[in-house]
């Protein structure tokens, strides 16, 4: 694993760590309640030039592989994961036309840059891909995103596109307001189609490398504030840092955010370089993600008290930011399966070595 | 231990007959608008009627139950219904026991008779933290001076529960700084009192069926005889408003673990049920899952039971219930976000009552004493953590 940055990573990372702080962070509560980063936010966005970094060139996108997206995310996710959501039209629906029908498909559909404003929403739907080609009817609950041009399904078997036969209507939705929350109805015939589980198992892991990446930046950011937090804030005559309990939960939880940096970036790596690990990498990665949400999410709260219980705070946001990410992508319990599946695959290919 | 008798196994009964029928709609009616329900809702003249005709066991011998388990059985299963509306309930509050136990006769009759056979709400409120500090009570701000006519009152206070709608609140001042803890004193400071300003409910995360209310003393004139206890020169560690305090805090840790358990119950029967409906019970994961929150729930229960069982048969407890609130606070936690991944994307659509469940849970590890500030008790008993 290459822990080295180069010029250009610090270059993006500067450029976007600036905008998350100067246009996202300093406007969190107004997202939420506006369920929107609305339309300037989005130009000012688009005017860098950093959407769609990860797709393909050809397609109009950057090339710049899935470890640069997820370190965009983190850094976007640190200052409002919903609004992360919100400024990226492409991804991670994009990932599964990618993964299955490469270059074309996305320009077909107007994907190219400056050329087309379409919006893109996902959906997983486990029927996609066990009839290709004929009519897909379903409901799911919820997702992040307010109404799209474009739905895209992925099952374990395929997925398939829409272009019409499906309607958002907006839900109350749990966090990550600043995406929008509805829940999709859809009943139409896809203009696309496809039936292969391996490649929808690889779009599957890249889109999960893409929803741990912001429950990174969310954690990383709850860790951090509440570090903050615990320094300047005084009881019994010393910062809360210094009382062992909250020191030695600090330290926990600055390992937790570590640790899950880590396993994501080797994970896109794993993904950008095609490697056979990459699926069981990326769920791995996933579950990890989801397990440091559950410590790290609450204690950012705890650390605060009954502040952070209150939405003066940004704490409280965290925790159910990173808990509703956490429930994306088909949820913790199938990662783990496929984290599992992607370990036992492993050990055969060795013993067949 | 853990089976209760008959006696209070009606009163419990009776408790989620009402719960179902009224708790549960009444809080869920409190987080979707986003605020308590106002002190005129019928909810709580049902509440005060309910109260009435039920009252449940007494300390009359006739339940062997003593009132710490009696308090555990009945907060758990209110807790499973609605934990906002637990405290959102009319009544004394949290403050009866320290003036039951500190107060004097004339404060007794004054400030605690009238909530006995109202027939309309009351509220009664306890202040104590302070926004410059909540577990650190050396840390408290606000003062009380003497004056002709009594005391002026000064500082400030944060989440206090039913302070905006209480006929009084029972806060929490230094009289004497020079003497620290112990020149803390309790004073009542009535409806309408005007030295009573600034007061805002404030916007949670969950259990917003109840007031959290912040405010302000600015020169909050109080009469002489409202100083709990009076203004008696020796002050025994019982009556010191501090001493009753902390006494209080002491046995309502282990009602604050009930309630969590209760709360946790919830979310597994939540999970349970959309598993067993949608098909996911026969995933093995999801009933590995479902197994290990089963566990932590009944281990957070026996706790919490063992913690109540010694405050009854006065062996001390402290270590017990401390324990017992960390870990069943934990459990609500831990249980309300297991069920949101076993419910999932209808969790994150944000109108199942699990959803609600995880945002209500985290509160309990920092009410009446933190997570942390537990286990430092736990150290400081176990392995003599120094102050």
């Amino acid at each position: 694993m290459d822990f080295a940055r180069g010029e250009s990573d610090e270059i993006i990372a500067e450029t976007i760590g600036r905008f998350a702080a100067d246009e996202l962070r300093p406007r969190l509560r107004e997202f939420e309640a506006a369920r929107t980063v609305g339309e300037s936010v989005r130009e000012r966005f688009a005017a860098l030039g950093f959407e769609a970094l990860d797709i393909a060139e050809e397609a109009g996108g950057a090339g710049l592989g899935l470890l640069a997206r997820v370190r965009t995310n983190r850094l976007l996710a640190e200052a409002d994961a919903g609004a992360a959501l919100a400024l990226d039209r492409f991804a991670p629906a994009i990932y599964v036309i990618e993964a299955f029908g490469g270059v074309e498909p996305l320009k077909s559909l107007g994907m190219n840059l400056g050329q087309s404003d379409l919006r893109f929403a996902l959906v997983t739907d486990p029927g996609a891909g066990d009839v290709a080609g004929v009519r897909v009817a379903g409901h799911v609950a919820w997702i992040p995103a307010a109404p799209a041009d474009v739905l895209v399904g992925l099952g374990p078997q395929g997925a398939w596109v829409l272009k019409d036969g499906f309607a958002f209507e907006p839900v109350r939705g749990a966090a990550l307001h600043a995406a929008g929350a509805s829940a999709v109805r859809f009943d139409g015939t896809p203009i696309l189609a496809w039936h292969d589980p391996m490649r929808a198992a690889r779009a599957l892991a890249r889109i999960r490398i893409y929803y741990a990446s912001l429950i990174w930046g969310v954690l990383s950011d709850a860790a951090g504030f509440s570090r903050s937090y615990a320094l300047d804030r005084v009881a019994f005559g010393k910062p809360i840092a210094h009382h062992q309990a909250l020191a030695f939960l600090i330290v926990d939880m600055y390992v937790a955010v570590a640790r899950l940096g880590l396993l994501i970036e080797d994970a896109a790596m794993a993904i950008d370089a095609g490697e056979g690990r990459a699926v069981g990498a990326a769920a791995a990665a996933f579950v990890d993600a989801i397990e440091a949400s559950r410590f790290v999410g609450p204690n950012g709260v705890q650390i605060l008290g009954g502040h952070g219980f209150m939405r003066d705070f940004p704490v409280e946001k965290a925790m159910r930011d990173c808990r509703a990410l956490g429930l994306l992508a088909g949820g913790c319990d199938s990662a783990r399966e496929d984290a599992g599946a992607g370990l036992a695959a492993t050990i055969s290919e060795r013993i067949a070595a | 231990m853990n089976k209760f008798s008959a006696a209070l196994n009606v009163h419990i009964e009776q408790v989620r007959e009402w719960g179902q029928r009224e708790v549960r709609p009444a809080g869920l009616e409190a987080d979707r608008n986003g605020a308590p329900l106002p002190p005129d809702h019928p909810y709580f003249a049902g509440y005060v009627d309910f109260r009435r005709r039920h009252p449940g066991p007494v300390d009359d011998g006739a339940v062997p139950e003593g009132p710490a388990v009696r308090m555990a059985a009945i907060n758990e299963e209110n807790a499973y219904w609605d934990r906002g509306m637990g405290v959102a309930a009319p009544g004394p509050g949290l403050p009866a026991p320290i003036v039951a136990a500190a107060g004097t006769p004339e404060q007794r009759e004054h400030f605690l008779g009238p909530f006995r056979g109202s027939e309309i709400p009351r509220w009664g409120s306890f202040a104590l933290t302070e926004p410059s500090g909540g577990s650190d009570t050396t840390a408290f701000r606000t003062r009380a001076t003497r004056t002709d006519r009594g005391f002026l009152l000064n500082g400030a206070k944060c989440f206090i529960g039913n302070a905006a709608r209480a006929d009084w609140v029972l806060v929490q001042a230094n009289l004497d700084p020079d003497k620290g803890r112990s020149g803390q004193r309790s004073f009542f400071v009535e409806r309408g009192n005007r030295g009573m300003t600034g007061i805002k409910v404030e916007n949670k995360m969950g259990l917003r069926a109840y007031e959290s209310v912040s405010f302000i003393l600015e020169d909050c004139e109080v009469p002489r005889d409202n100083i709990l206890g009076g203004e008696r020169p020796e002050q025994t560690s019982r009556s010191s408003a501090y001493g009753a305090t902390m006494g209080t805090l002491n046995t309502t840790r282990v009602g604050v673990a009930a309630s969590a358990v209760g709360l946790a119950r919830s979310a597994y029967d939540e999970a349970l049920n959309f598993a067993k409906q949608s098909g996911a019970f026969r995933s093995i994961r999801v009933r590995d899952r479902l197994e290990a929150m089963h566990r932590q729930l009944r281990a957070a229960w026996l706790m919490t039971l063992r913690a109540a069982w010694k405050a009854d048969s006065r062996i001390p407890n402290i270590v017990d219930a401390s324990m017992a609130k960390v870990f069943a606070a934990e459990t609500a936690q831990d249980l309300a976000s297991a069920g949101m991944e076993i419910v999932g994307l209808e969790a994150g659509a944000g109108h199942h009552l699990v959803e609600k469940l995880f945002r209500d849970a985290k509160a309990l590890n920092i009410v009446e004493g933190t997570g942390q500030i537990q286990r430092i008790i736990m150290a400081r008993h176990l392995v003599g953590l120094p102050r």
